[in-house]
């Protein structure tokens, strides 16, 4: 799930490193701003737990094993917010030192991994908390799915061509492993906290589950918006046409025909179309959302 | 474990070894801009920018086999889409993949080959890396190798122990998120023991530098050498 270096186009991976790069930078300087930094070393000793799990094999059935990937488990002992430190930080030395992912796509892969990820987990853990092992396992699971997903979609919106028959059996592998981690997350988890309860940190009981399940479908909903806008970029037009609906517009969209006209290449235009409709829709959700609640509150 | 291999190679000593990790570390971005930014028609226009990174391999006295079937860890996945691509009737576009992935794989193994990870940490940190980032990754990668022979000796003592074939799959999978949890309480352990030390021998959320790096005036030359050959490549690739 890591992308290489020159996989993903420029307006692609510029977009995802204007996000998250300085996202995840505001999340290091808020959570540390008070704190003399004194705790910081143990994030870097549990990140090495991370990437040294990843040696541990689990047999999952016909002779294969898989490894943990280690979103959720984090998110289980550290909490969300150092978890996003850590996963930035084990995505980062990946691409440095390792060559497992790139340099310039260091943005997506945070996106995909350390933020898309890592929240995901975190609202499973938190809408489910009544029911500790569907969380765990739902946590390591929707990790999983909103982190590949997100990359596939990444690449499609990139104009890498990928037949559908290749399409569907890729996303049969995502459910796999994404059953696998979740089944991994929840055994670890068990047995860590049989040999000490008070080295979790899983949500208490007062919290607010609804909106949490609401966030987390609305989140895995616009993974998968941008997964469905970026590999059939004419849906809405198929559709259009085999109800013989007349293709003229009653409004002029400004984004008519899912790209937008700048002067380039084809994939440029429908790359930056899928990302500027997907932060159109987080925008007016967003807006929704605080007018209805204030009006609640007022 | 393999993964000592660069850090053995980042403490050789070299012409490009003793330049500043500052100017090495934006190097590297502007080779992997001009990179990305050249045209994906065919893989030719990877060429000149490989003679480039062979050169500078040589400069830097480095082994050459190892390090070119290092970066080969990229391979795989651009194989895949490359294979992908081929099928799809786009053969030239898969083949430049293919080679501008290896190609940047190999520019970023030289920069960590070249440069110790402390220089490296403190290059990132004053060009605007914020302080937890490098401070985590300091204590990641000097911990990494130590837990790492943690788990390769419970990973051993289990196929000792039959670990291997157990009479039930539940049961080895059990067994393995036993042993993960033994890891992690081991890790935890240690993290705690490893600040109490700290703390106790004056750390106050910076590592210092044994020696301070000064960027010099042959470091300067170093880094607009870099900016006037990544113009000429790219221009040199599109222009064709």
């Amino acid at each position: 799930m890591h992308i290489p270096d020159n996989f993903l186009s420029p307006p692609v991976w510029l977009a995802l490193d204007a996000i998250s790069l300085p996202l995840v930078g505001w999340v290091a300087r808020r959570s540390f701003r008070d704190s003399d930094h004194t705790a910081t070393p143990r994030l870097g000793v549990m990140g090495a737990f991370v990437f040294a799990a990843q040696m541990i094999n689990f047999p999952v059935g016909a002779g294969t094993s898989a490894h943990l990937l280690g979103g959720a488990l984090l998110v289980s002992i550290l909490g969300p917010t150092a978890t996003v430190l850590v996963m930035t930080t084990i995505v980062a030395m990946q691409a440095f030192v390792f060559q497992d992912g790139g340099v310039l796509a260091l943005g997506a892969n945070v996106f995909n991994m350390a933020l898309a990820g890592v929240v995901a987990a975190a609202l499973a853990l938190r809408a489910f908390r009544r029911f500790p092992s569907a969380a765990l396992f739902l946590a390591g699971a929707v990790s999983v799915l909103a982190s590949a997903f997100l990359a596939l979609a990444e690449l499609l919106a990139s104009g890498v061509h990928m037949p559908p028959a290749l399409l569907w059996a890729s996303i049969g592998l995502f459910a796999v492993s994404a059953v696998v981690e979740g089944a991994i997350t929840l055994a670890v988890v068990r047995a860590v906290s049989r040999l000490n309860s008070r080295w979790l940190s899983l949500p208490s009981q007062a919290g607010r589950g609804p909106l949490a399940a609401f966030s987390l479908a609305a989140l895995l909903m616009a993974v998968a918006a941008f997964f469905v806008a970026s590999s059939q970029p004419d849906g809405l037009q198929t559709l259009a046409a085999r109800f013989h609906i007349s293709s003229q517009p009653i409004l002029p969209a400004p984004l008519a025909g899912y790209s937008m006209s700048l002067a380039g290449p084809p994939w440029l235009g429908r790359a930056s179309a899928a990302l500027a409709g997907l932060l159109l829709a987080a925008a007016a959700c967003l807006a929704l959302g605080r007018f209805l609640a204030r009006r609640r509150s007022a | 474990m393999r993964h000592h291999r660069i850090a053995g190679w980042s403490l050789l000593d070299s012409p490009l070894h003793r330049r500043d990790a500052r100017a090495k570390l934006l190097a590297t971005l502007l080779f992997l801009l001009a990179l990305a930014l050249a045209p994906q028609s065919s893989a030719l226009a990877a060429v000149p920018f490989a003679l480039v990174l062979l050169a500078a391999l040589f400069f830097a006295r480095l082994p050459l086999l190892p390090l070119l079937l290092r970066s080969a860890s990229v391979l795989p996945f651009s194989i895949v889409f490359a294979l992908i691509e081929w099928a799809s009737g786009h053969g030239p576009h898969g083949g430049a993949l293919l080679a501008k992935s290896y190609v940047s794989a190999l520019a970023v193994l030289l920069l960590a080959a070249s440069t110790p990870m402390p220089s490296l940490l403190h290059a990132m940190e004053s060009l605007g890396v914020p302080r937890a980032f490098v401070l985590i990754a300091q204590s990641l990668f000097r911990y990494l190798f130590v837990i790492a022979e943690v788990a390769q000796r419970m990973r051993l003592a289990s196929l000792c122990r039959g670990g291997t074939s157990p009479l039930r799959p539940s049961a080895g999978f059990r067994a393995s998120a036993g042993s993960l949890a033994v890891l992690f309480a081991r890790s935890q352990q240690r993290a705690h023991g490893i600040h109490m030390a700290m703390l106790s021998r004056g750390f106050h959320g910076s590592l210092p530098l044994a020696v301070r790096p000064r960027f010099r005036p042959s470091d300067a030359g170093f880094l607009a050498a870099a900016c006037a050959l990544g113009a000429a490549l790219y221009l040199s690739v599109t222009l064709r």
